[in-house]
């Protein structure tokens, strides 16, 4: 079975893969209902709101990761040595919290189908999700390299930590473009958006936690001549 | 009437001895590393760690029994049994106190500590000996050296085999499956290292040992008699380490669970070395606790990770007080038994 599948895989299946292989396909499950989210909201900006609502509804009712969590769970209870155990256990959650905010997320876009207000705004806002996307395969990629080369997951991490730099003033501009249209600032158009853009921040805000995170595992357990 | 108070003396004393054999498992920390790792059931750690101090005790111990028994004294010295009564106490009620005050303080130290103050007393009030000549002084300074030696070798012996295993193995583990992996094969080893640590442990471990080997020289018990007690003590601290020494190891296993297997086993090779160095070959008895502090000290500076300088300079003044108290303290414990029993 292909590790990006959408199909959910068989539990005997899952129950032969090690901790790790596991965490790996767990991350790749949560990496594509992300670009699910951020193609969505692609939708949303084209005003395509059918797709935008097929994809969001995706995210939120997809289950197929539960049965990868139970299975790692149950393994890991199962484990003798607690070596690395907590740490395992932690970035296995902090995959899950991806899921988490990207539910938040779908479901607070469905509330309101809204018309962006100029095409410079919409071009901003893909420019966010341009960096949401490469943070989010940068994180995918640090993640799967816990298991196999610390050194390279921390350069990722690097990477991951300096995209989400550039998506912060992005933000701030955002916002501040946002502030000074003439509406009215009660408007459901004003609130949606503004929630939307701290939505996609406190994504992008959990992932550079997330980073830094894989970067305290690298520094330590790697042990440096 | 003075032989039935002889031998209730002797009873107390071999209780005692037994007592000491039952607190040196009792405080044993050594498998806290192996109970961290949870390779093997907390009971089978609690198992392979009283055996390998009863092993030690029953069959290395001869050595540094017979320094602290016999080897110390000056010629034509023996303890008499009011003597030891007086060692004891005065070690039982200092270690005591040091635990009231929170102080670690070595077993070791203050029993030699204690020895030295009761023959002082005894060679100035008894019979015009010099206390010049009432110890064997080249033995005794063999045993006061090696508790400086001891730990510095320790921290240098950790040092070497934490480099070289760094630089030859663990720096080319790349990614966390290969680190598990590896820790996961330290942590089998840690099995064999721990059990050994704990035979070298119980071999040097004088204070019940040593007692006996008095009672044996002052022909209070046959060579026969001594061996049988050897083996009660062996059992005794069996048992310590089994029912008492689980409170101190669960809670020590508790704070290392994210310590390394490696590192255990770093530390516990390098202080089975030094303990065998000084049970073998020099028959000293030397504190454990002490020699386990400088190798976890030469972890953090191989590691470079923090060193508590100022908690290593409290211990070193408990270290330095511990002789000179426990021997005043022995010193009026045996004038006041002789005094008041004319036993002196």
């Amino acid at each position: 079975m292909k590790s990006n599948s959408f199909e959910p895989p068989i539990k005997k299946e899952l129950e032969k893969k090690s901790p790790d292989e596991l965490t790996i396909l767990f991350m790749d499950r949560i990496y594509q209902q992300n670009l699910k989210l951020i193609e969505g909201i692609e939708y949303l900006i084209d005003e395509d709101f059918e797709n935008f609502e097929i994809n969001l509804k995706y995210v939120i009712k997809t289950k197929t990761e539960v049965e990868i969590k139970k299975t790692f769970e149950a393994k890991l209870w199962k484990k003798r040595t607690v070596f690395a155990k907590a740490d395992r256990l932690k970035v296995f959650g902090k995959i899950n919290d991806i899921k988490n905010i990207g539910e938040f997320m779908a479901n607070r876009l469905l509330l309101y189908k809204v018309v962006f207000p100029d095409e410079k705004f919409k071009l901003r806002i893909k420019n966010i999700l341009k960096s949401l996307k490469i943070i989010c395969g940068n994180l995918s990629e640090a993640v799967k390299l816990i298991g196999s080369d610390l050194v390279k997951a921390y350069d990722i991490c690097e990477i991951v930590k300096d995209e989400r730099r550039k998506m912060r003033k992005e933000e701030f501009e955002l916002l501040q473009r946002l502030y000074n249209y003439s509406m009215d600032y009660l408007s459901r158009t004003f609130l949606y958006l503004k929630n939307m853009i701290e939505d996609i921040m406190m994504m992008a805000d959990h992932i550079k936690h997330f980073s830094e995170y894989i970067q305290f595992l690298a520094t330590k357990y790697l042990i440096f001549k | 009437m003075e032989l039935e108070l002889t031998w209730i003396i002797v009873a107390l004393l071999i209780i005692l001895a037994l007592g000491l054999s039952f607190s040196i498992g009792a405080n044993d920390e050594t498998p806290a590393p192996l109970a961290a790792v949870g390779i093997i059931k907390f009971s089978s750690v609690l198992m392979l760690g009283g055996f390998g101090l009863g092993f030690g005790i029953i069959f290395f111990s001869r050595g540094v029994a017979s320094m602290v028994g016999e080897g110390i004294l000056g010629p034509g010295i023996t303890y008499s049994i009011w003597m030891l009564l007086s060692v004891l106490i005065s070690t039982i009620i200092w270690l005591i106190v040091g635990s009231f005050m929170g102080i670690p303080l070595s077993s070791t130290h203050s029993l030699v500590g204690s020895i030295f103050g009761v023959v002082i007393v005894f060679s100035l009030f008894s019979g015009g000996i010099d206390p010049l000549t009432a110890f064997n002084n080249e033995n005794m300074l063999r045993v006061v050296f090696s508790w400086f030696w001891s730990p510095l070798l320790g921290l240098l012996i950790t040092l070497i085999i934490y480099k070289i295993l760094e630089r030859s193995y663990l720096s080319r583990l790349k990614g966390l499956n290969q680190i598990e992996k590896s820790e996961r094969m330290f942590s089998i080893t840690l099995i064999i290292a721990v059990f050994f640590a704990n035979i070298w442990v119980g071999a040097n471990s004088a204070e019940a040992l040593g007692i006996l080997y008095a009672l044996y020289v002052n022909e209070s018990l046959t060579i026969e008699g001594y061996y049988f007690y050897v083996v009660l003590c062996a059992i005794s601290a069996f048992f310590g380490l089994y029912i008492a020494g689980r409170y101190v190891l669960r809670n020590l296993a508790g704070q290392l669970t994210e310590a390394r297997p490696s590192d255990g086993v770093v530390i516990q090779i390098s202080s089975s070395i030094i303990l065998m160095i000084c049970t073998i070959i020099y028959n000293v008895p030397i504190s454990h606790s002490h020699l386990i502090v400088f190798c976890i000290i030469a972890m953090n500076i191989a590691q470079k990770k923090d060193v508590d300088y100022r908690g290593l300079g409290r211990m070193a003044i408990y270290w330095i007080l511990t002789f000179p108290i426990a021997a005043i303290g022995a010193g009026i414990v045996y004038w006041i038994l002789g005094a008041s029993l004319g036993v002196m």
